[in-house]
Protein backbone atom coordinates (compact mmCIF):
# COMPACT_ATOMS: atom_id res chain seq x y z
CA UNK A 1 0.00 0.00 0.00
CA UNK A 2 1.17 3.59 -1.13
CA UNK A 3 -0.44 6.39 0.48
CA UNK A 4 0.32 9.80 -1.72
CA UNK A 5 0.12 12.73 1.07
CA UNK A 6 0.43 16.19 -0.74
CA UNK A 7 -0.77 19.84 -0.05
CA UNK A 8 -1.98 21.45 3.17
CA UNK A 9 -3.77 18.38 4.03
CA UNK A 10 -1.04 15.85 4.13
CA UNK A 11 0.84 17.94 6.02
CA UNK A 12 -1.24 18.14 8.72
CA UNK A 13 -1.88 14.27 8.27
CA UNK A 14 1.88 14.01 8.59
CA UNK A 15 2.43 16.47 11.44
CA UNK A 16 0.04 14.38 13.79
CA UNK A 17 0.54 10.84 12.84
CA UNK A 18 3.75 10.44 14.80
CA UNK A 19 1.71 11.80 17.89
CA UNK A 20 -0.58 9.21 17.22
CA UNK A 21 1.58 6.37 16.58
CA UNK A 22 3.05 7.52 19.93
CA UNK A 23 0.12 6.88 21.93
CA UNK A 24 -0.91 3.99 20.23
CA UNK A 25 2.37 2.85 21.38
CA UNK A 26 1.86 3.70 24.65
CA UNK A 27 -1.57 2.06 24.91
CA UNK A 28 -0.24 -1.19 23.56
CA UNK A 29 2.66 -1.13 26.81
CA UNK A 30 -0.06 -0.25 29.39
CA UNK A 31 -2.55 -2.94 27.40
CA UNK A 32 0.65 -5.61 28.13
CA UNK A 33 1.63 -4.56 31.60
CA UNK A 34 -2.03 -4.66 32.40
CA UNK A 35 -2.24 -8.69 31.50
CA UNK A 36 -3.12 -8.29 27.87
CA UNK A 37 -6.55 -8.71 29.42
CA UNK A 38 -10.04 -8.32 26.64
CA UNK A 39 -10.91 -4.63 26.51
CA UNK A 40 -13.19 -3.54 23.56
CA UNK A 41 -11.82 0.16 22.65
CA UNK A 42 -8.76 -1.72 21.72
CA UNK A 43 -10.42 -2.45 18.10
CA UNK A 44 -10.75 1.07 17.49
CA UNK A 45 -7.22 1.66 18.73
CA UNK A 46 -5.64 -0.84 16.64
CA UNK A 47 -7.55 0.44 13.60
CA UNK A 48 -5.66 4.12 14.29
CA UNK A 49 -2.56 2.94 14.77
CA UNK A 50 -2.62 0.84 11.93
CA UNK A 51 -4.03 3.76 9.32
CA UNK A 52 -1.63 6.15 10.66
CA UNK A 53 1.13 4.12 10.86
CA UNK A 54 0.97 3.15 6.94
CA UNK A 55 0.46 7.03 6.35
CA UNK A 56 3.74 7.94 7.36
CA UNK A 57 5.42 4.72 6.18
CA UNK A 58 8.08 5.50 3.76
CA UNK A 59 9.23 3.27 1.07
CA UNK A 60 8.56 -0.35 0.31
CA UNK A 61 10.90 -1.95 3.85
CA UNK A 62 9.02 0.59 5.87
CA UNK A 63 5.65 -0.29 4.47
CA UNK A 64 6.48 -4.30 5.43
CA UNK A 65 8.10 -3.54 8.93
CA UNK A 66 4.60 -1.87 10.03
CA UNK A 67 2.57 -4.57 8.16
CA UNK A 68 4.53 -7.31 9.84
CA UNK A 69 3.74 -5.92 13.15
CA UNK A 70 0.44 -5.07 12.56
CA UNK A 71 -0.12 -8.97 11.49
CA UNK A 72 1.50 -10.25 14.53
CA UNK A 73 -0.35 -8.18 16.89
CA UNK A 74 -3.80 -9.15 15.36
CA UNK A 75 -2.31 -12.66 15.89
CA UNK A 76 -1.55 -12.12 19.41
CA UNK A 77 -4.92 -9.80 20.27
CA UNK A 78 -6.97 -13.18 18.77
CA UNK A 79 -5.43 -15.76 21.47
CA UNK A 80 -6.12 -13.30 24.42
CA UNK A 81 -3.29 -14.73 26.25
CA UNK A 82 0.42 -14.23 27.08
CA UNK A 83 2.34 -14.13 23.44
CA UNK A 84 5.81 -13.81 23.58
CA UNK A 85 6.61 -11.85 20.33
CA UNK A 86 4.80 -9.11 22.19
CA UNK A 87 8.21 -7.43 23.40
CA UNK A 88 10.30 -7.75 20.53
CA UNK A 89 7.25 -6.26 18.57
CA UNK A 90 6.92 -3.22 20.62
CA UNK A 91 10.38 -2.78 19.88
CA UNK A 92 10.15 -2.88 16.46
CA UNK A 93 6.96 -0.55 16.54
CA UNK A 94 9.28 2.08 19.00
CA UNK A 95 12.53 2.10 16.61
CA UNK A 96 10.64 2.60 13.79
CA UNK A 97 8.10 4.98 15.23
CA UNK A 98 10.94 7.08 17.53
CA UNK A 99 12.90 8.31 14.12
CA UNK A 100 9.58 9.21 12.92
CA UNK A 101 9.11 11.31 15.77
CA UNK A 102 12.26 13.29 15.39
CA UNK A 103 12.29 13.29 11.51
CA UNK A 104 8.46 14.45 11.62
CA UNK A 105 9.36 17.22 14.06
CA UNK A 106 12.20 18.18 11.52
CA UNK A 107 9.86 18.28 8.57
CA UNK A 108 7.24 20.00 10.26
CA UNK A 109 10.03 22.53 11.43
CA UNK A 110 11.20 22.64 8.03
CA UNK A 111 7.31 22.96 6.42
CA UNK A 112 6.77 26.29 8.70
CA UNK A 113 10.37 27.50 7.24
CA UNK A 114 9.14 27.12 3.89
CA UNK A 115 5.96 28.56 4.56
CA UNK A 116 7.63 31.38 6.13
CA UNK A 117 9.76 32.07 3.96
CA UNK A 118 7.73 32.41 0.72
CA UNK A 119 5.24 34.74 2.46
CA UNK A 120 8.34 36.92 3.54
CA UNK A 121 9.46 36.48 -0.34
CA UNK A 122 6.50 37.61 -1.20
CA UNK A 123 6.24 40.12 1.06
CA UNK A 124 9.65 41.33 0.21
CA UNK A 125 8.65 41.66 -4.16
CA UNK A 126 5.57 43.52 -3.62
CA UNK A 127 7.48 45.87 -1.50
CA UNK A 128 9.95 45.68 -4.02
CA UNK A 129 7.55 46.24 -6.77
CA UNK A 130 5.52 49.36 -4.34
CA UNK A 131 8.94 50.86 -3.62
CA UNK A 132 9.87 50.85 -7.97
CA UNK A 133 6.28 52.35 -8.06
CA UNK A 134 7.26 55.26 -5.77
CA UNK A 135 10.58 55.93 -7.30
CA UNK A 136 8.92 56.39 -10.89
CA UNK A 137 6.71 58.30 -9.13
CA UNK A 138 9.20 60.71 -7.64
CA UNK A 139 10.95 60.68 -10.28
CA UNK A 140 7.86 62.10 -12.53
CA UNK A 141 7.27 64.75 -9.20
CA UNK A 142 10.83 65.59 -8.30
CA UNK A 143 13.68 65.79 -11.52
CA UNK A 144 11.64 65.12 -14.16
CA UNK A 145 9.26 68.44 -13.16
CA UNK A 146 11.87 70.09 -12.24
CA UNK A 147 13.57 69.67 -15.30
CA UNK A 148 10.28 70.44 -18.04
CA UNK A 149 10.32 73.77 -15.50
CA UNK A 150 14.13 74.25 -16.40
CA UNK A 151 13.46 73.71 -20.37
CA UNK A 152 10.71 76.14 -20.08
CA UNK A 153 12.44 78.50 -19.07
CA UNK A 154 15.79 78.42 -21.25
CA UNK A 155 13.10 78.10 -24.15
CA UNK A 156 11.77 81.34 -23.18
CA UNK A 157 14.90 82.84 -22.99
CA UNK A 158 15.45 81.58 -26.47
CA UNK A 159 12.64 83.69 -27.77
CA UNK A 160 13.42 86.34 -25.85
CA UNK A 161 17.12 86.46 -27.30
CA UNK A 162 16.02 85.80 -30.80
CA UNK A 163 17.61 88.61 -32.15
CA UNK A 164 20.95 87.41 -30.96
CA UNK A 165 21.48 83.91 -32.78
CA UNK A 166 24.89 83.49 -30.43
CA UNK A 167 23.16 83.68 -27.22
CA UNK A 168 19.79 81.83 -29.04
CA UNK A 169 22.07 79.03 -30.27
CA UNK A 170 23.60 78.51 -26.71
CA UNK A 171 20.32 78.57 -25.00
CA UNK A 172 18.95 76.51 -27.85
CA UNK A 173 21.67 73.64 -26.86
CA UNK A 174 20.78 74.10 -23.39
CA UNK A 175 17.34 73.55 -23.66
CA UNK A 176 18.22 70.47 -25.89
CA UNK A 177 20.41 68.98 -23.32
CA UNK A 178 17.70 69.39 -20.89
CA UNK A 179 14.89 67.53 -23.17
CA UNK A 180 17.25 64.78 -23.69
CA UNK A 181 17.77 64.20 -19.99
CA UNK A 182 13.91 64.63 -19.53
CA UNK A 183 13.81 61.45 -22.66
CA UNK A 184 16.47 59.46 -20.70
CA UNK A 185 14.11 60.04 -17.12
CA UNK A 186 11.18 58.71 -18.89
CA UNK A 187 13.10 55.88 -20.61
CA UNK A 188 14.37 54.98 -17.27
CA UNK A 189 10.85 55.35 -15.39
CA UNK A 190 8.98 53.06 -18.49
CA UNK A 191 11.64 50.79 -17.92
CA UNK A 192 10.89 50.24 -14.04
CA UNK A 193 6.97 49.53 -15.18
CA UNK A 194 4.63 51.96 -17.46
CA UNK A 195 2.69 54.58 -16.12
CA UNK A 196 -0.28 53.00 -17.68
CA UNK A 197 -0.04 49.94 -16.07
CA UNK A 198 0.17 51.38 -12.53
CA UNK A 199 -3.17 53.77 -13.90
CA UNK A 200 -5.10 51.70 -15.84
CA UNK A 201 -4.13 48.01 -14.76
CA UNK A 202 -2.85 45.08 -16.88
CA UNK A 203 -5.31 44.92 -19.71
CA UNK A 204 -4.74 48.55 -20.91
CA UNK A 205 -1.25 48.15 -20.50
CA UNK A 206 -0.93 45.52 -23.05
CA UNK A 207 -3.76 46.69 -25.18
CA UNK A 208 -1.27 49.51 -25.52
CA UNK A 209 1.97 47.07 -25.98
CA UNK A 210 -0.16 45.41 -28.76
CA UNK A 211 -0.91 48.75 -30.14
CA UNK A 212 2.68 49.64 -30.12
CA UNK A 213 4.21 46.21 -31.57
CA UNK A 214 2.80 47.02 -35.16
CA UNK A 215 2.07 43.49 -34.92
CA UNK A 216 -1.96 42.16 -35.53
CA UNK A 217 -2.08 41.13 -31.57
CA UNK A 218 -6.06 39.50 -30.59
CA UNK A 219 -6.15 40.25 -26.87
CA UNK A 220 -8.85 37.91 -24.55
CA UNK A 221 -8.84 39.06 -21.08
CA UNK A 222 -10.88 38.09 -18.00
CA UNK A 223 -9.58 39.92 -14.87
CA UNK A 224 -12.23 40.83 -12.43
CA UNK A 225 -9.74 41.95 -9.74
CA UNK A 226 -6.41 43.39 -10.39
CA UNK A 227 -2.74 41.47 -8.94
CA UNK A 228 -0.16 42.75 -6.48
CA UNK A 229 2.17 45.25 -8.13
CA UNK A 230 4.71 42.44 -8.70
CA UNK A 231 2.60 39.43 -10.01
CA UNK A 232 1.18 42.44 -12.53
CA UNK A 233 4.56 43.79 -13.11
CA UNK A 234 5.94 40.42 -14.11
CA UNK A 235 2.54 39.45 -16.11
CA UNK A 236 3.14 42.96 -18.27
CA UNK A 237 7.19 42.07 -18.31
CA UNK A 238 6.60 38.35 -19.61
CA UNK A 239 3.53 39.57 -22.39
CA UNK A 240 6.14 42.62 -23.41
CA UNK A 241 8.76 39.95 -24.05
CA UNK A 242 7.09 37.44 -26.15
CA UNK A 243 5.40 40.31 -28.39
CA UNK A 244 8.94 41.87 -29.18
CA UNK A 245 10.38 38.25 -29.51
CA UNK A 246 7.68 37.62 -32.02
CA UNK A 247 7.86 41.14 -33.70
CA UNK A 248 11.64 40.81 -34.26
CA UNK A 249 11.96 37.47 -35.99
CA UNK A 250 8.78 37.87 -37.97
CA UNK A 251 7.10 40.87 -38.40
CA UNK A 252 4.12 40.14 -40.45
CA UNK A 253 3.12 37.61 -37.93
CA UNK A 254 -0.51 37.80 -35.99
CA UNK A 255 -0.48 36.85 -31.96
CA UNK A 256 -2.56 36.18 -29.33
CA UNK A 257 -2.80 37.52 -25.25
CA UNK A 258 -4.86 35.49 -23.21
CA UNK A 259 -5.30 36.79 -19.41
CA UNK A 260 -7.42 34.36 -17.17
CA UNK A 261 -7.73 34.42 -13.63
CA UNK A 262 -8.32 30.89 -12.42
CA UNK A 263 -8.25 28.96 -9.30
CA UNK A 264 -5.90 31.93 -7.38
CA UNK A 265 -3.84 31.54 -9.82
CA UNK A 266 -2.91 34.09 -13.31
CA UNK A 267 -2.77 32.56 -16.04
CA UNK A 268 -0.68 34.52 -19.03
CA UNK A 269 -0.35 32.88 -22.36
CA UNK A 270 1.21 34.50 -25.51
CA UNK A 271 0.94 32.87 -28.57
CA UNK A 272 2.34 33.76 -32.06
CA UNK A 273 2.07 32.12 -35.32
CA UNK A 274 5.76 33.12 -36.00
CA UNK A 275 8.79 31.04 -37.14
CA UNK A 276 9.28 29.14 -33.77
CA UNK A 277 11.94 27.62 -32.59
CA UNK A 278 12.75 29.74 -29.90
CA UNK A 279 15.32 29.43 -27.58
CA UNK A 280 14.15 28.78 -23.75
CA UNK A 281 17.92 29.41 -22.72
CA UNK A 282 17.99 32.86 -24.38
CA UNK A 283 18.71 35.48 -22.10
CA UNK A 284 15.25 37.56 -22.62
CA UNK A 285 13.61 33.91 -21.60
CA UNK A 286 15.78 33.02 -18.73
CA UNK A 287 14.94 36.53 -17.52
CA UNK A 288 11.35 36.46 -17.93
CA UNK A 289 11.39 32.69 -15.92
CA UNK A 290 13.48 33.88 -13.64
CA UNK A 291 11.06 37.16 -12.97
CA UNK A 292 8.09 34.60 -13.02
CA UNK A 293 9.86 31.73 -10.60
CA UNK A 294 10.26 34.38 -8.25
CA UNK A 295 6.90 34.40 -7.70
CA UNK A 296 6.62 30.56 -7.32
CA UNK A 297 4.97 30.99 -10.67
CA UNK A 298 5.85 28.95 -13.90
CA UNK A 299 6.85 29.59 -16.95
CA UNK A 300 6.40 27.31 -20.11
CA UNK A 301 7.83 27.85 -23.55
CA UNK A 302 6.90 25.98 -26.78
CA UNK A 303 8.24 26.68 -29.58
CA UNK A 304 8.09 23.44 -32.65
CA UNK A 305 9.84 25.40 -35.82
CA UNK A 306 7.31 25.88 -38.37
CA UNK A 307 4.34 26.31 -36.22
CA UNK A 308 5.24 29.15 -33.46
CA UNK A 309 5.64 29.68 -29.92
CA UNK A 310 3.77 29.58 -27.33
CA UNK A 311 4.84 31.26 -24.04
CA UNK A 312 2.94 30.20 -20.95
CA UNK A 313 3.11 31.76 -17.35
CA UNK A 314 0.86 31.06 -14.32
CA UNK A 315 1.20 33.11 -11.63
CA UNK A 316 0.24 32.85 -7.84
CA UNK A 317 -2.10 35.58 -6.67
CA UNK A 318 -3.28 34.35 -3.20
CA UNK A 319 -6.82 35.70 -4.19
CA UNK B 1 -7.79 83.80 -25.82
CA UNK B 2 -8.90 83.04 -22.59
CA UNK B 3 -7.43 79.85 -21.21
CA UNK B 4 -7.05 78.40 -17.61
CA UNK B 5 -4.09 75.88 -16.65
CA UNK B 6 -4.67 73.09 -14.58
CA UNK B 7 -1.05 71.73 -13.24
CA UNK B 8 -0.57 70.46 -9.52
CA UNK B 9 3.27 71.85 -10.01
CA UNK B 10 3.29 75.29 -8.73
CA UNK B 11 6.80 75.80 -10.38
CA UNK B 12 5.26 74.35 -14.15
CA UNK B 13 2.02 76.57 -14.12
CA UNK B 14 3.67 79.58 -13.36
CA UNK B 15 6.04 79.03 -16.09
CA UNK B 16 3.45 78.55 -18.42
CA UNK B 17 1.23 81.23 -17.28
CA UNK B 18 4.30 83.90 -17.73
CA UNK B 19 5.16 82.73 -21.09
CA UNK B 20 1.54 82.42 -22.59
CA UNK B 21 1.17 85.66 -21.28
CA UNK B 22 4.25 86.79 -23.09
CA UNK B 23 2.67 85.11 -25.97
CA UNK B 24 -0.68 87.76 -25.55
CA UNK B 25 -2.37 84.64 -24.35
CA UNK B 26 -4.25 85.51 -21.30
CA UNK B 27 -4.75 82.70 -18.54
CA UNK B 28 -7.58 83.91 -16.78
CA UNK B 29 -7.73 81.37 -13.80
CA UNK B 30 -5.83 78.14 -12.51
CA UNK B 31 -6.32 74.71 -10.40
CA UNK B 32 -4.41 71.59 -9.62
CA UNK B 33 -6.84 68.65 -10.22
CA UNK B 34 -9.95 67.42 -11.90
CA UNK B 35 -12.33 69.08 -9.68
CA UNK B 36 -10.57 72.34 -10.04
CA UNK B 37 -10.59 71.75 -13.70
CA UNK B 38 -13.90 71.16 -13.95
CA UNK B 39 -14.99 74.21 -11.58
CA UNK B 40 -12.93 76.78 -13.32
CA UNK B 41 -14.67 75.91 -16.82
CA UNK B 42 -17.82 75.87 -15.19
CA UNK B 43 -16.96 79.32 -13.65
CA UNK B 44 -14.96 81.06 -16.49
CA UNK B 45 -16.28 80.01 -19.52
CA UNK B 46 -12.41 79.51 -21.14
CA UNK B 47 -11.63 78.81 -24.63
CA UNK B 48 -9.16 76.16 -24.21
CA UNK B 49 -8.25 74.34 -20.86
CA UNK B 50 -4.39 72.95 -20.64
CA UNK B 51 -4.22 70.44 -18.10
CA UNK B 52 -2.05 67.48 -17.12
CA UNK B 53 -2.41 64.15 -16.84
CA UNK B 54 -1.21 63.08 -13.52
CA UNK B 55 -3.16 65.04 -11.06
CA UNK B 56 -3.83 64.73 -7.07
CA UNK B 57 -5.11 62.70 -5.58
CA UNK B 58 -4.12 59.21 -7.49
CA UNK B 59 -1.46 60.94 -9.52
CA UNK B 60 -2.79 58.62 -12.73
CA UNK B 61 -4.87 59.36 -15.56
CA UNK B 62 -7.10 62.22 -13.40
CA UNK B 63 -5.95 64.69 -16.08
CA UNK B 64 -7.68 62.88 -19.14
CA UNK B 65 -10.94 61.60 -17.16
CA UNK B 66 -11.39 65.08 -16.23
CA UNK B 67 -10.58 66.52 -19.52
CA UNK B 68 -13.10 64.25 -20.89
CA UNK B 69 -15.71 64.88 -18.49
CA UNK B 70 -15.00 68.82 -19.20
CA UNK B 71 -15.34 68.53 -23.11
CA UNK B 72 -18.32 66.69 -22.75
CA UNK B 73 -20.54 69.69 -20.45
CA UNK B 74 -19.28 72.23 -22.63
CA UNK B 75 -18.77 70.66 -26.08
CA UNK B 76 -17.50 74.26 -27.28
CA UNK B 77 -14.51 74.05 -25.22
CA UNK B 78 -10.97 73.16 -26.77
CA UNK B 79 -8.52 71.32 -24.82
CA UNK B 80 -4.81 70.63 -24.26
CA UNK B 81 -3.50 67.84 -22.45
CA UNK B 82 0.36 67.97 -21.53
CA UNK B 83 1.71 64.52 -20.30
CA UNK B 84 5.82 63.53 -18.97
CA UNK B 85 4.84 60.18 -21.19
CA UNK B 86 2.95 59.40 -24.60
CA UNK B 87 0.50 57.10 -24.44
CA UNK B 88 -1.20 55.93 -27.54
CA UNK B 89 -4.36 54.93 -26.18
CA UNK B 90 -4.95 58.05 -24.05
CA UNK B 91 -4.66 60.00 -27.68
CA UNK B 92 -7.48 57.60 -29.04
CA UNK B 93 -9.68 58.37 -25.95
CA UNK B 94 -9.25 62.20 -26.73
CA UNK B 95 -9.80 61.92 -30.45
CA UNK B 96 -12.95 60.22 -30.16
CA UNK B 97 -14.47 63.14 -28.37
CA UNK B 98 -15.13 64.72 -31.21
CA UNK B 99 -13.59 66.85 -34.01
CA UNK B 100 -11.28 68.99 -33.85
CA UNK B 101 -10.05 71.72 -30.59
CA UNK B 102 -7.85 68.50 -28.87
CA UNK B 103 -4.22 68.51 -28.28
CA UNK B 104 -1.88 65.90 -26.74
CA UNK B 105 1.66 66.97 -26.20
CA UNK B 106 5.01 65.89 -24.17
CA UNK B 107 4.95 68.40 -21.38
CA UNK B 108 8.63 69.33 -22.26
CA UNK B 109 7.56 70.73 -25.89
CA UNK B 110 6.35 73.72 -24.05
CA UNK B 111 9.96 74.41 -24.13
CA UNK B 112 10.07 75.12 -27.78
CA UNK B 113 8.07 78.16 -27.25
CA UNK B 114 7.20 79.33 -30.79
CA UNK B 115 5.98 75.35 -31.57
CA UNK B 116 4.06 75.38 -28.61
CA UNK B 117 2.15 78.80 -28.80
CA UNK B 118 1.27 77.85 -32.40
CA UNK B 119 -0.04 74.72 -31.29
CA UNK B 120 -2.38 76.16 -28.49
CA UNK B 121 -3.70 79.02 -31.00
CA UNK B 122 -4.44 76.11 -33.65
CA UNK B 123 -5.96 73.69 -30.56
CA UNK B 124 -8.24 77.03 -29.54
CA UNK B 125 -9.31 77.79 -32.89
CA UNK B 126 -10.53 74.29 -33.09
CA UNK B 127 -7.57 72.48 -34.83
CA UNK B 128 -5.54 69.46 -33.62
CA UNK B 129 -1.97 68.88 -32.19
CA UNK B 130 -0.82 65.78 -31.66
CA UNK B 131 2.78 65.11 -30.56
CA UNK B 132 5.43 63.47 -32.92
CA UNK B 133 5.88 60.79 -30.31
CA UNK B 134 2.31 59.79 -30.57
CA UNK B 135 2.24 60.30 -34.43
CA UNK B 136 5.05 58.05 -35.27
CA UNK B 137 4.30 55.36 -32.76
CA UNK B 138 0.93 55.22 -34.43
CA UNK B 139 2.25 55.46 -37.92
CA UNK B 140 5.27 52.92 -37.43
CA UNK B 141 2.68 50.64 -36.46
CA UNK B 142 0.71 50.40 -39.07
CA UNK B 143 3.63 50.44 -41.35
CA UNK B 144 5.07 47.45 -39.62
CA UNK B 145 1.29 45.35 -39.57
CA UNK B 146 1.87 45.72 -43.17
CA UNK B 147 -0.46 43.55 -43.81
CA UNK B 148 -3.50 44.03 -46.13
CA UNK B 149 -6.33 47.61 -46.25
CA UNK B 150 -5.02 50.87 -45.31
CA UNK B 151 -1.61 49.80 -43.67
CA UNK B 152 -0.41 48.58 -46.94
CA UNK B 153 -1.05 52.20 -48.38
CA UNK B 154 0.72 53.45 -45.56
CA UNK B 155 3.46 51.05 -46.30
CA UNK B 156 3.98 52.27 -50.11
CA UNK B 157 4.97 55.70 -48.41
CA UNK B 158 8.62 56.74 -49.06
CA UNK B 159 10.44 58.11 -45.76
CA UNK B 160 10.33 61.50 -47.16
CA UNK B 161 5.98 61.41 -47.61
CA UNK B 162 5.86 59.08 -44.11
CA UNK B 163 7.39 62.40 -42.59
CA UNK B 164 5.71 64.63 -44.19
CA UNK B 165 2.23 62.53 -43.09
CA UNK B 166 3.57 62.61 -39.49
CA UNK B 167 3.65 66.45 -39.62
CA UNK B 168 0.58 66.81 -40.92
CA UNK B 169 -1.32 64.38 -38.18
CA UNK B 170 0.32 66.57 -35.67
CA UNK B 171 -1.37 69.78 -37.15
CA UNK B 172 1.31 71.60 -38.87
CA UNK B 173 0.85 73.98 -41.76
CA UNK B 174 2.30 73.68 -44.76
CA UNK B 175 4.49 76.67 -44.43
CA UNK B 176 5.71 74.47 -41.01
CA UNK B 177 6.10 71.15 -42.32
CA UNK B 178 8.67 73.03 -44.89
CA UNK B 179 10.71 74.78 -42.25
CA UNK B 180 10.64 71.71 -40.30
CA UNK B 181 11.86 69.48 -43.23
CA UNK B 182 14.49 72.08 -45.13
CA UNK B 183 12.41 71.64 -48.35
CA UNK B 184 10.82 74.20 -50.61
CA UNK B 185 7.11 74.40 -50.27
CA UNK B 186 6.04 73.32 -53.75
CA UNK B 187 8.15 70.17 -52.27
CA UNK B 188 5.88 69.62 -49.33
CA UNK B 189 2.96 70.01 -51.64
CA UNK B 190 3.90 67.27 -54.23
CA UNK B 191 4.55 64.92 -50.94
CA UNK B 192 0.74 65.78 -49.65
CA UNK B 193 -0.51 65.37 -53.03
CA UNK B 194 1.67 62.04 -53.12
CA UNK B 195 0.52 60.98 -49.98
CA UNK B 196 -3.13 61.49 -50.44
CA UNK B 197 -3.15 59.97 -53.71
CA UNK B 198 -1.64 56.37 -52.35
CA UNK B 199 -3.47 56.85 -48.91
CA UNK B 200 -6.77 57.27 -51.36
CA UNK B 201 -8.12 60.43 -49.30
CA UNK B 202 -9.76 63.04 -51.03
CA UNK B 203 -7.16 66.05 -51.78
CA UNK B 204 -8.39 69.48 -51.00
CA UNK B 205 -6.94 72.69 -49.73
CA UNK B 206 -8.44 72.90 -46.52
CA UNK B 207 -5.63 72.69 -43.79
CA UNK B 208 -8.18 71.82 -41.52
CA UNK B 209 -10.62 69.34 -43.46
CA UNK B 210 -6.83 67.47 -44.23
CA UNK B 211 -5.76 67.04 -40.86
CA UNK B 212 -9.24 66.15 -40.07
CA UNK B 213 -8.60 62.96 -42.62
CA UNK B 214 -5.32 62.14 -41.74
CA UNK B 215 -6.63 61.97 -38.00
CA UNK B 216 -10.08 59.96 -39.15
CA UNK B 217 -7.42 57.39 -41.01
CA UNK B 218 -5.25 57.02 -37.96
CA UNK B 219 -7.74 56.77 -35.49
CA UNK B 220 -9.91 53.88 -37.25
CA UNK B 221 -6.56 51.93 -37.95
CA UNK B 222 -5.84 52.26 -34.20
CA UNK B 223 -8.73 51.05 -33.03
Amino acid sequence: MSVELTGRRGAVVRRTAPLVAALAALWILIWMLAGFHYFWPMWPMWAFAGIFALLIARGPLQQFFVAAVAFNVLWAMTGSHYYWAGWPMLGIGLALGAPRLITGRREQQLEERVDELSRTRRGALDVQATELRRIERDLHDGAQARLVALSMKLGRAEDRYAEQPEVSALLREAREDASAAIRELRELARGIAPPVLADRGLEAAVRSLADRTGMEVELHASLARRPTPAVEIAAYFVVAESLTNAAKHAANTRAEVRLDEHGGDLFVEVTDFGPGGADPSGSGLTGLRQRVEALDGQLQVTSPPGVGTQVEAVLPCGW
Amino acid sequence: MRVVIVEDHALLREGMVALLQEHDIEVVAQAEDGPGLLRIVQGHKPDLAICDVRLPPTFTDEGIRAALEARRRHPELAVLVLSQYVEPAYSAELLQEGEGGIGYLLKERVSEVRTFVEAVRRVAAGGTALDREVVSSLVSGRVQQGADGPSQAISALTARERETLELIAQGRTNAAIARELVVTLGAVEKHISNIFSKLDLPTTDDDHRRVLAVLTYLRATAA
